[in-house]
């Protein structure tokens, strides 16, 4: 038990840097924004990528997991255009959208790390 | 005796018989040619469903040379094997109907023609067709637009149907005044299934999104028939009438020549005693602006019947005049006969986006409830000219919500959520039914409009009982769908306008599951220069004029629901919200203590109706103290509306679902997928000890 409590956490403990998501800002503007929209609202293609829908989708599960989806498929007309780096860059933004907050070290760039980050409810 | 009732149905239709749901099976995507999705079948009951197990499960990934996420195919079911369309590939497959285990598999490789299709990802599924006699065939139409007939024993194409099984369906599709579009890029494809009726194949038409479009002079829609066992073409109904058809005076200015699209891209449906299809037509091009073709633009969503022989035009009814709101006919008409005041009518039901169900004598077109024409608002975009009326049926009414009330329609669990909703909305024009849309600036955003794009009942359709003469329909009501028109930047359209604000960044908008197929990568499409590099933004948290207010929708719910529509009367015999309550509106802190009752949960699916039960899935994960992480497949009871039973599903129903009985025992197949969860067919039943 107390192990699992140190070597898991959440998006609420500030997994990823204000910098980072920044960089993902721009990267998501020209490579996932004409699907997902400017506000990463979704659009007729594409579901949203913040909000309701959003999280209903994805919580009870990793940052690992969205991270795999992201980097397996996306962006739909070229999946792998991105670097890992990259895709850990738009996740950041992602995150930070939906306001999880800023933290000191950058979302990293390996699933198995990912997948211990869960995704969940604000406490 | 359940089963030896069965049994000998089955026996008949082995000897000569066509395959039909009193059989146990599903032989059409919607259970028959009338568009019923409905199965007698009755072992899975009220009481039971909620000890519905999983049977087996198909997953899709290696279709294609990549999972896909939109699964939404219905497999048929005939004599024990289920056939449908998996993966990014749209690989056909054939399966034991009882384990699930593959038969065969087959697959077109078609290159950058699949990869640039209009229509990608796995469709809907196959359609069959059989000669009574064990020439038995599976019927489907490719990614890259090939109509192929393969041999439903082995998987192979049947040689003598078409060249080595195939008929292209791109010859013989326009653009202009009648240009054969390119074989390789020309844009058309399909993912419906085809209609099969006796020894006819019929098959529509679909084509790119239409919110940006490049050109308004796309590929022209139509309908065709061709011959099951050659592939020889029968007849082609140009739904963009050519001078001398009835209705091509309704594209002003000689515009039938330079407009596309109105292609045919839902299931059809026919009556095969009359010999009479019915045709569903969408929009023309494009979605939202009509300023190149002035007039009322038939049949663009239209209902047209024609002729099953000659495809020569029996009647029609415009639901929408010179549509601009991709009210496109999304659903399969159902062939329903019924009783109104005594009086026995041959019916055809249209559900829509718009949440009207038109019902009209499938005979002669007339309407059998009389549907108004009223005054509608009118368009200021340059160069629109709106027609001054549209249709509107007196009965039944409305199933969902077709606008935006304000504020009536605004959230109200909170007086401080409601003021919230109503400055959020104030930043759009809001009004009636068929506002139309405006150029939107940085003071006005758009116009609020609802249901447009994918409200109400969408592709999957609905149901009906022909017992009980009742029409069962999910619809969305929570679509909210804010649509600006823009200038396209230069040199990128033909069109004056497309969707976007004038002042903010411009964007192509891509179809569904554009890119996606098992050929991609490839080139996108032609796209204006590219602006300096975007700048980091600041996080939109609360962007203005956000259609949520503290994560929660503008609209108050239900988000979705589900109605039951007698058809003998054109009344709503009950309405219940579809689904149960997001997590986030469940989980809301805004909401804490409050009681919210079930607010049911956005989306728009496909049902299955059966002797006692409507079944369907949620569209949304959810975690609730009755279950854990999934979404839930959920039977209604008929009479009522009453929900007797649900299973977990590990994520949401993304096809349509359907039913049969294989050696007396039914099953229900569903396509799920989204978010994390690749596409699966899921088979649940009774447990075997039941």
């Amino acid at each position: 038990m107390l192990l699992a409590a140190q070597t898991t956490r959440s998006v609420w403990d500030g997994v990823y840097t204000s910098a980072q998501a920044e960089r993902g800002a721009a990267l998501y503007a020209n490579n996932c924004a004409s699907c997902h929209g400017s506000a990463l609202g979704g659009g007729e293609s594409a579901p949203p990528l913040t909000g309701g829908e959003f999280s209903s989708n994805w919580n009870g599960l990793t940052v690992g997991d969205l991270f795999e989806r992201i980097r397996t498929t996306m962006p739909a007309d070229r999946p792998g255009k991105l670097t890992r780096e990259q895709d850990a860059d738009v996740l950041a933004y992602m995150l930070s959208v939906s306001e999880f907050p800023p933290g000191k070290a950058e979302l990293e760039r390996q699933t198995e790390v990912l997948k211990q980050i869960r995704i969940e409810p604000k406490p | 005796m359940y089963r030896s009732v069965l049994l000998a149905c089955i026996t008949l239709s082995v000897y000569g018989q066509q395959p039909s749901t009193k059989s146990g099976e599903w032989p059409y995507y919607t259970a028959d040619l009338k568009g019923t999705k409905y199965s007698p079948a009755d072992q899975i009951n009220a009481d039971n469903f909620k000890q519905l197990e999983v049977a087996w499960r198909f997953k899709t990934d290696n279709f294609g040379t990549r999972p896909e996420y939109k699964l939404e195919g219905t497999p048929v079911m005939v004599k024990g094997v289920l056939y449908t369309t998996a993966g990014t590939r749209r690989s056909v497959v054939a399966l034991d109907a009882k384990t699930g285990e593959v038969i065969w598999a087959y697959s077109l490789r078609e290159g950058n023609r699949a990869a640039i299709a209009p229509r990608q990802l796995s469709g809907r599924g196959v359609s069959y067709w059989t000669d009574g006699k064990g020439d038995d065939r599976i019927v489907f139409v490719t990614t890259g637009y090939r109509l192929v007939v393969l041999n439903a024993h082995t998987g192979q194409p049947v040689s003598s149907f078409g060249k080595n099984g195939i008929v292209d369906l791109k010859e013989g599709m326009v653009s202009g005044t009648g240009q054969q579009i390119a074989l390789e890029t020309g844009e058309a494809g399909l993912h419906s299934t085809p209609l099969v009726v006796k020894d006819v194949v019929i098959v529509g038409s679909s084509f790119k999104e239409g919110m940006t479009v490049v050109t308004h002079s796309n590929t022209k829609g139509n309908v065709r028939a061709f011959d099951v066992r050659s592939g020889k073409l029968l007849w082609t109904f140009n739904t963009i009438p050519r001078p001398g058809e009835l209705g091509n005076e309704t594209w002003e200015n000689g515009s039938w020549a330079t407009n596309g699209n109105t292609g045919v891209w839902t299931q059809m449906t026919v009556d095969e005693d009359l010999g009479l299809v019915y045709l569903p037509v969408e929009t023309p091009t494009s979605d939202f602006y009509g300023g190149h073709r002035p007039g009322n633009n038939l049949f663009a969503e239209s209902l047209v019947c024609v002729d099953l022989k000659t495809g020569k035009r029996k009647w029609h009814f415009q639901v929408v005049h010179h549509p601009i709101w991709d009210y496109d006919l999304s659903s399969a008409p159902i062939l329903a006969d019924i009783n109104v005041n005594g009086k026995a009518i041959k019916a055809v039901a249209l559900p829509s986006k718009e949440a009207f169900l038109y019902v009209f004598d499938r005979v002669t077109g007339e309407p059998v409830w009389p549907i108004e024409e009223r005054p509608v608002p009118q368009s200021d975009v340059p160069g629109e000219k709106t027609s001054p009326t549209q249709p509107f049926p007196t009965k039944p009414p409305a199933y969902g919500r077709q606008y935006v009330k304000v504020p009536d329609d605004l959230i109200d669990f909170t007086p401080e959520l409601r003021a919230q909703a109503k400055d959020n909305v104030a930043r759009y024009k809001t009004g009636p039914m068929f506002l139309p849309p405006i150029v939107g600036d940085s003071n006005l955003i758009g116009a609020l409009t609802l249901g447009t794009a994918s409200g109400g009942t969408n592709w999957p359709g609905a149901g009906y009982d022909p017992e009980t003469h009742i029409v069962y329909a999910q619809a969305n009501q929570s679509a909210l769908f804010p649509i600006s028109m823009r200038t396209p930047p230069e040199g990128f359209s033909d069109i004056r306008y497309v969707m976007g604000r004038n002042g903010t960044e411009f964007r192509v908008s891509e179809g569904p599951g554009f890119g996606s197929a098992a050929d991609a990568p490839q080139q996108p499409r032609p796209s204006p220069a590219k602006a300096a590099p975007a700048k980091p933004t600041a996080p939109p948290a609360a962007p203005v004029g956000a259609l949520t207010v503290q994560g929660l929708s503008v609209l108050k719910p239900p988000y979705a629901v589900i109605s039951a529509i007698n058809l003998d009367r054109g009344d709503l015999q009950w309405q219940v919200p579809y689904g149960e309550t997001p997590d986030v509106v469940r989980n809301s802190p805004a909401l804490r203590g409050m009681n919210i009752g079930n607010t049911g949960q956005p989306g728009s699916v496909g049902l299955v109706v059966t002797k006692t039960l409507v079944i369907l899935g949620d569209s949304q994960i959810t975690t609730t103290p009755q279950h854990p992480r999934g979404a839930m497949l959920r039977a209604y009871d008929k009479a009522t509306g009453r929900e007797v039973g649900a299973v977990l599903m590990p994520a949401p129903q993304s096809g349509s679902p359907m039913t049969y009985v294989v050696d007396g025992r039914q099953y229900i197949v569903v396509a799920v997928s989204g978010g994390a969860y690749s596409g699966e067919y899921i088979a649940y039943s009774l447990p075997t000890n039941n």
